[in-house]
């Protein structure tokens, strides 16, 4: 039955075949990842070509009008437990990924803008982080056991934190230009309630992002420093985000 | 600043995980959302259909529905499974195959039809333009790895859209020796390839 993934893969199988093969599929993670690897082996074939240019319109024209469907992933859904608790994870990833789709989709679109080659060479040191960092939240947004922290900021505006194992995602938006020489300093709680500096948050139009790996914190902490940043807060934070 | 000679990299291909991290940001967004998934994917679903159907027009229908689906169904990717341009080669690669069979279905109950030989000359497939399409891409390299046998049954299925039954016939093989060419053949690219997940 393995004998017949590659076809599988390229669509070659007649309808009995391909029946036999879907149940194997169903029955056996090891087949799924097999498929996968010849699956992408077939997409290699593929030659990016760039598609007529009067398409473009036409697909997101169409695509305002289409809703799209809201369900995981088909291949590894959770078997449906007794009780509510897997429906409960699905919605729950779902909500996550609208709520954070928008941050994320910044994130990647500024990775992803086109530039010229010369302009390119200046920037391409800023695009490879923002690369890494779209990559790394959206495997955090993946995380199941991924969980998200919000709060209103003293002051005005709101700031959140992805937390998945040691690395944090914040996010803040809507706040207020922190007045002359002073910047916002982002903080890392730890399980012992010591606090280390993740850096000074850069602002732009009242909005920041940082990504923070292997943190090791249980939350994250925001105060107003001077604008070079202190070693440690010297004024009360206006948001503490902790689990 | 100014080290412009240390980089001769092209300019601005997008990251395998900036792409994925696209799609996935695309889910429960808004359609705007969708233009960079687009802009980043269209040239995959366009190559992929372009591969099977030949035909500009065709290939161009099938890239609109198929980019439709990306969008509707955008849930449905999982970046553990492979990458978005994985995911949008098979659907797009998917939809053409089935244009070509049902095509293919249309024209038999047609004995008639005295479009019949040129198209399936037409459709007929060369390796060695095949080879040439692929010019500096992994895959032309990775085919250098392969018998000859196994190379034209992979060839012949992929750009034919074909059921190893076809491919059989169209080869003058048993299929069971069809069937493993393939097999091996994939295999081997596979390898090459370095696709391996774990």
């Amino acid at each position: 039955m393995w004998d017949l993934l590659p076809g599988y893969a390229l669509d070659a199988l007649d309808d009995a075949d391909r029946r036999a093969v879907d149940r194997l599929l169903a029955a056996d993670p090891a087949a799924r990842r097999a498929l996968d690897e010849y699956r992408a082996v077939v997409a290699a074939f593929a030659v990016e070509t760039e598609p007529p240019a009067a398409l473009r319109s036409r697909v997101l024209d169409q695509v305002r009008d289409v809703p799209q469907v809201q369900d995981a992933p088909a291949d590894t859904a959770p078997a449906p437990s007794p009780g509510a608790a897997g429906g409960a994870v699905v919605d729950l990833v779902a909500r996550r990924r609208r709520r954070w789709g928008a941050a994320v989709a910044a994130v990647a679109a500024a990775a992803a803008i086109a530039v010229p080659t010369t302009i390119a060479v200046q920037v391409s040191a800023e695009r490879d982080r923002l690369r890494e960092e779209a990559a790394a939240v959206s495997e955090m947004l993946a995380d199941p056991d991924s969980a998200i922290l919000r709060a209103a900021v003293d002051g005005g505006g709101e700031a959140s934190v992805l937390v998945a194992d040691d690395d944090m995602f914040f996010q803040a938006e809507g706040l207020p230009d922190p007045g002359p020489d002073r910047a916002y300093q982002l903080w890392v709680v730890g399980a012992d309630g010591g606090v280390s500096s993740a850096g000074v948050l850069a602002l732009r139009d009242g909005a920041a992002t940082s990504l923070v790996r292997d943190s090791h914190g249980v939350g994250m902490a925001v105060s107003v420093e001077p604008a070079g940043g202190s070693a440690q807060p010297t004024t009360t934070p206006i948001v503490t985000l902790s689990a | 600043m100014g080290q412009t000679e240390a980089v001769a990299s092209p300019p601005a291909r997008t990251s395998a995980d900036a792409v994925d991290a696209l799609l996935v940001a695309c889910v429960g967004g808004v359609p705007e959302s969708f233009a960079p998934v687009y802009d980043a994917l269209g040239p995959v679903a366009y190559g992929a259909s372009l591969g099977v159907l030949r035909d500009p027009d065709h290939a161009a229908e099938v890239t609109q529905e198929v980019m439709v689906e990306v969008w509707q169904t955008a849930s449905r990717f999982d970046p553990a499974r492979g990458s978005a341009r994985t995911w949008v080669a098979t659907l797009a690669r998917r939809r053409a195959v089935d244009r070509v069979r049902s095509e293919q279905a249309h024209r038999d109950r047609d004995q008639r039809d005295t479009d019949l030989r040129s198209h399936e000359r037409a459709r007929d497939v060369v390796v060695e333009d095949v080879e040439r399409r692929l010019e500096g891409s992994a895959v032309r390299r990775c085919l250098d790895g392969l018998t000859s046998t196994q190379r034209e049954a992979v060839v012949v299925a992929y750009y034919g859209g074909l059921t190893y039954r076809e491919v059989a016939e169209r080869l003058d093989a048993a299929l069971p020796t069809v069937k493993s060419r393939i097999r091996d053949g994939l295999s081997r690219l596979r390898d090459c390839l370095g696709v391996h997940r774990g």
